[in-house]
């Protein structure tokens, strides 16, 4: 192997996939980065088993010659070393060619290093991509499904289930869902796809947020291929594959009460920020508690009492209640992340009862919704 | 490292006929016990049950070919859907059943397969045992594990009880020393290593070694010296023994060398006279046995066999020898 390279290139493709390799990693394989030239160009991959990301430099871009490839071939360098090395080398060109056994020499200006690379052939084989079963979704609004959910999902690995995101895909929708079993946020989207396949994986996330941290943020399309045992994320130049959940998620569209008693409509910032009040003193106590209680007058009072603390009480005018009268108590900050993650600037909060669970929506929008467990108080 | 599917069926025809039988009608349990004495074969075993289950395309369908990049990949330990435990120092911790717990409810790397082993699973702590049991109990349909033990008394019984328990025979010492003199090495020395070990390659290792030459007349000397002159046996210890046996694994040799000569003794004294293992120093040997009783020769073999243990306890080493000695010295007409 054996190619010339412009370094910045080089190093933003690095520092990418670099967001994939860990230190601490029970094979030792995966401590590097796998370098392949082809005739198109070169492609960089970083695993740490869990995520892999692939970045590939093409060889030419706008007429403009990035790599020139004089042999193709593969290698695994030492992840930790190269990157250092790449980010530091004196010109902006970069020599990496491969000599005989694994030494691998780079060289720039009048730098040279020599280091031994590993066999490419060790290096765990991803998943082919298959171009048919592919739907395509805006990268913000990718991003912005992923910030709506994965907030929810459980830290707890009791349940190793619930630490992931449930994708569906059905009938051109795209239904996002975690849960930690105290509260649910769902996320619904449009998606283009030309097949007719419906899904239902379980994705990691931990994988969903990385994703969310290497992507841009601007409206192109990224694909998105669902294979039998990884999810791939492909953009521009950049492949982001994932290891799914193993086992059924739980049925959740039994737990989202479809009417309601009591409903109430507020601004969401003026909501939020007596929620965030109320919580300083809740923050003491267990669970985080809060209580709301209507009054008259279209009136609600949200309290907190820790009795070696302090009580604090605040009234919220809302813009509309409907219903029964209610007293419940939740925790703050399931409220907060939740209120956090919605859109729009008034939104809908409809309860069932002081014991069952609510769920929050913004006015007039029926794709995002969040349901949260009240807590039991006497 | 590493033996083929040949070399071991060589050594464990009972277990690879029963592998080779399993996979072949495809009723490969969810998780195996490999008990058996150290250097049986059965971490090569389960590598080669890895290889089997993941080649590409295996010989007569069960054979692993050791030349696909599964097979090679499993060989130096860089596939990531075959994980091996080992103990972190001393013992299996339960973080370390967590992370695999963690890692296995996720969706395989390439293929729906994944293969675990734990290596000293005997030396999982309560919890990480515990912790085990749901996991072991509620597999995967594509996923294998394997427990490797020399110790399968040492474990939970609701562990055992959940896994095919496969022995691992050791060589018979006949034909170990057998294999020992075809590989050339001294027939004095040979009946001796065949005790030490059951790896052959390690008792080859050992008989060219140094470092065991001198053990063994280390601890010829100490035994000398508690028997002639019980005083001394103390000084004996610091100028001798501290000084050559320094790692903990080292110590637990030279018990077992201790050991050896006790059970020698006791061969002799039965009359066993092909038994002996220490065939330079029978001479002297039988002129010790002559002046020993049968029970005094028993209670000095359970002093070394407590030693051993409370080796494994991580008893202080010097404090240890130095009670071992007393021990071994208890009943005679002094101290």
């Amino acid at each position: 192997m054996k190619f010339i390279i412009q370094r910045d290139r080089l190093v933003q493709s690095v520092q990418d996939v670099m967001k994939a390799v860990t230190s601490r990693t029970t094979i030792p394989i995966l401590t590097g980065i796998k370098i392949v030239a082809s005739e198109e160009g070169v492609t960089l991959t970083g695993s740490d088993s869990d995520i892999s990301i692939e970045s590939f430099i093409p060889k030419e871009e706008d007429g403009d010659e990035i790599v020139e490839i004089k042999q193709a071939g593969a290698i695994v360098l030492q992840a930790k070393f190269f990157s250092e090395i790449v980010k530091k080398l004196p010109t902006d060109s970069v020599e990496i060619s491969v000599e005989n056994h694994l030494q691998t020499v780079i060289r720039s200006g009048k730098s040279e290093f020599n280091l031994n690379g590993l066999d490419a052939e060790e290096y765990p084989h991803l998943p082919q991509v298959e171009e048919e079963n592919v739907f395509k979704i805006p990268t913000d609004l990718l991003k912005a499904m992923v910030r709506q959910t994965v907030f929810a999902v459980s830290t707890s690995e009791t349940r190793p289930i619930l630490t992931g995101v449930n994708w569906k895909v059905e009938n051109g929708t795209l239904t996002c869902i975690a849960t930690d079993s105290h509260r649910l946020a769902l996320r619904k989207a449009q998606i283009e796809t030309n097949a007719s396949e419906s899904y239902n994986v379980v994705i990691p996330g931990k994988s969903l947020s990385e994703l969310s941290k290497i992507l841009d943020d601007n409206n192109d399309l990224i694909d998105i291929v669902i294979t039998e045992n990884q999810v791939l994320f492909k953009a521009e130049h950049l492949l982001f594959f994932s290891r799914l959940l193993e086992g059924n998620y739980p049925d959740t569209s039994r737990l989202i009460p479809s009417d309601s008693k009591t409903d109430v409509v507020v601004n969401t910032k003026e909501f939020l920020q007596a929620i965030d009040r109320a919580s300083l003193l809740a923050k003491e106590g267990r669970n985080n508690v809060v209580k709301l209680s209507t009054i008259d007058g279209g009136v609600i009072e949200i309290s907190s009492n820790t009795p070696e603390i302090g009580k604090v009480v605040e009234e919220v005018q809302s813009k509309s209640v409907e219903g029964e009268e209610l007293k419940i108590s939740f925790s703050a900050k399931f409220m907060m992340d939740a209120l956090k993650a919605l859109e729009g600037s008034e939104i809908t909060i409809s309860f069932t009862g002081a014991m069952r669970p609510f769920i929050i929506k913004p006015l007039n929008d029926e794709s995002i919704l969040q349901l949260i467990l009240p807590v039991r108080t006497y | 490292m590493g033996k083929t599917w040949e070399q071991l069926e060589a050594i464990q025809p009972v277990v690879l006929k029963m592998f080779k039988n399993s996979i072949e009608k495809d009723r490969l349990a969810h998780a195996y016990l490999f008990e058996g004495m150290k250097g049986t074969g059965k971490r090569e075993a389960s590598m080669l049950l890895a290889k089997s289950r993941f080649c590409l395309k295996p010989l007569d369908g069960y054979v692993p070919c050791e030349t696909c990049s599964n097979c090679k990949r499993i060989n130096s330990g860089n596939h990531p859907d075959v994980h091996i435990l080992e103990p972190d120092g001393h013992s299996i911790k339960k973080s370390q059943i967590q992370s695999l717990q963690e890692e296995f409810s996720k969706t395989g790397v390439e293929s729906k397969r994944k293969l675990y082993v734990i290596v000293h699973a005997d030396r999982m702590t309560v919890n990480a045992a515990n912790s085990l049991l749901k996991f072991l109990e509620e597999p995967h349909s594509e996923t294998t594990a394997v427990l490797i033990t020399e110790q399968s008394q040492q474990m939970l019984p609701t562990i055992l009880s959940r896994c095919q328990a496969i022995s691992f025979k050791p060589l018979s010492p006949a034909e170990m020393i057998q294999q020992l003199k075809n590989n050339g090495v001294d027939p004095a020395q040979a009946p001796l290593l065949a005790q030490i070990t059951n790896n052959l390659n390690e008792a080859l290792q050992y008989s060219s070694d140094d470092w065991f030459v001198q053990a063994q007349k280390i601890v010829l000397k100490l035994y000398e010296v508690v028997k002639k002159n019980p005083l001394e046996a103390m000084v004996a210890l610091q100028e001798d023994w501290f000084l050559h046996f320094k790692e903990k694994e080292q110590i637990d040799r030279g018990l077992d060398l201790l050991l050896l000569i006790f059970k020698d003794l006791l061969y002799i004294q039965l009359g066993k006279q092909d038994q002996v293992v220490h065939l330079n120093e029978r001479n002297r040997l039988e002129q010790f046995a002559l002046q020993s009783s049968t029970k005094r020769l028993t209670e000095q073999m359970t002093a070394v066999l407590e030693a051993k243990r409370k080796l494994q306890a991580n008893m202080n080493p010097q404090l240890l020898m130095e009670q071992l000695v007393l021990k071994l010295q208890e009943g005679s007409s002094f101290v």
